[in-house]
């Protein structure tokens, strides 16, 4: 899409911020992990949130209702059940949302997505987000990473969540996070808990260098699924012949 | 006019379930969802195709449609159908943006949903009745596809009623095909429908928008 100077959607625009997209199955945590976000970046970058219930507005409540935000930058997105669809197929009613954040509340740092919850499959289309989180947690079960999927292998950070609950369900989150780097051919993995502040400051640095990055124009957004075309920050827009491609 | 009454055009339409299901949420029996669809028809999707027409050949004339689309909106009272469906025209304009290569402008109300494909067919040399034609079969397919969602059904029943209300789209096409002017836009109305679909915007459960 053309961008010129003045307009809301332009890249150069200081309303553009970096859209980070948070994807994984249903019950991982990605509204936790969210407001472990806003609560740990607040007072440091403008924040806002979409969200895509499936069957209410429980996350954005769940996230107005933490007071880490101030809740009309909390938008819940409807997807007609079709939470896949509108991270990848049809982005319409997501792109809208986050474009009127990003004018409602100029200038703004970062706008965070969170997927429905949809199975392994399910990535976000480049033309959505810059950056994405793939979340899975210690309690769906160790094998997990082993099944794969292009939100496990090429997100840009993939977050193995819950970890304080490893031992009560038998799981070694040491070999999960060791077998995500495995699947990932080095890209960064993160074992999480919010209540191990080490790495919650490690998750939200990953966050503020991706921001550095986006800003500085060395950040490539990546598509985990099939490349669709893409917005750099030089202004540029375009696709790309090959599906797989590392910064 | 195949593209546009896709159901993969991606203009955000897997959002909207064509006021099923709040008249499901207010108890409306999914066993009534065939007569809802005809109801439809004769009431605000009449109004939606004559709208579209007569901002077709507005278009055309080189006129500005904001007279169209008092007249839309007169038609269309409750303010939460009025949004849901300049939401829906936002996506349509977002498609129009790409084609053309234009300049994204910083819209903060998308025109209604007639207007905003009107000015697609008006893009792509779209006859008049074959956008009366794709306005209503939007419609329909709408409210089939987000019943497969919301009742238990067969998907292939979805499609017996789609082709039982094809005779009344044709109806409704012959019945706005040579419509001018705003004021020629028909004025029926779904009182009981709109009072549902006014009452969704605080729904606490639901799957759709509108």
């Amino acid at each position: 899409m053309p961008d010129s100077p003045d307009s809301p959607d332009s890249i150069h625009a200081p309303t553009r911020a970096l859209r980070l997209g948070i994807a994984g199955p249903v019950g991982t945590g990605k509204s936790s992990l969210i407001a472990t976000l806003c609560r740990t970046l607040a007072d440091r970058l403008q924040i806002g949130v979409v969200t895509n219930d499936i069957y209410t507005d429980e996350d954005a409540q769940m996230l107005r209702a933490a007071g880490v935000l101030d809740p009309a930058r909390i938008r819940a997105v409807e997807t007609g059940a079709c939470p896949h669809t509108a991270i990848r197929d049809d982005i319409t009613a997501n792109a809208i949302a986050v474009e009127d954040l990003e004018a409602d509340f100029a200038p703004l740092d970062l706008v965070l997505v969170e997927s429905g919850g949809d199975n392994l499959t399910a990535t976000f289309s480049p033309a959505l987000v810059d950056a994405q989180i793939f979340v899975l947690d210690v309690a769906g079960g160790g094998d997990v990473v082993r099944k794969g999927g292009p939100g496990i292998a090429r997100a840009d950070l993939l977050v193995v969540n819950k970890i304080d609950l490893a031992e009560y369900v038998e799981v070694d989150h040491e070999l999960m996070v060791e077998q995500g780097r495995d699947a990932r051919d080095g890209r960064p993995v993160l074992g999480l808990s919010r209540k191990r502040p080490e790495t919650v400051a490690a998750l939200a640095d990953w966050v503020q260098a991706t921001l550095v990055a986006h800003r500085d124009g060395t950040h490539e957004p990546v598509d985990p699924g099939p490349m669709a075309p893409h917005a750099h920050t030089d202004g540029t827009v375009h696709s790309h012949e090959h599906a797989a491609h590392t910064p | 006019m195949l593209l546009l009454g896709d159901a993969r055009l991606p203009t955000g339409g897997h959002t909207q379930s064509g006021g099923l299901e709040p008249a499901l949420l207010a108890g409306m029996a999914a066993g009534d969802i065939p007569a809802y669809l005809t109801t439809r028809l004769r009431t605000t999707t009449l109004v939606d195709a004559a709208t579209a027409v007569v901002a077709l050949r507005t278009l055309r004339a080189g006129g500005a449609v904001e007279l169209v689309e008092q007249a839309w909106a007169a038609r269309t009272p409750s303010h939460v159908v009025r949004q849901a469906s300049e939401e829906l025209g936002r996506g349509y304009e977002r498609l129009l943006t790409r084609l053309d290569d234009l300049t994204p402008r910083p819209v903060r109300r998308g025109e209604p949903r007639p207007i905003a494909v009107a000015r697609l067919a008006a893009r792509l040399d779209v006859a008049a009745t074959d956008l009366a034609r794709v306005i209503c079969h939007d419609d329909v397919q709408s409210v089939c596809a987000a019943a497969l969602k919301l009742a238990p059904l067969d998907p292939v029943d979805t499609v017996a009623w789609a082709l039982d209300v094809a005779p009344l789209v044709e109806r409704v096409v012959a019945q706005v095909a040579d419509l001018r002017t705003p004021a020629d836009i028909p004025a029926p109305a779904a009182p009981a429908a709109e009072i549902w679909q006014h009452a969704h915007a605080t729904a606490p459960r639901r799957l759709f928008r509108a």
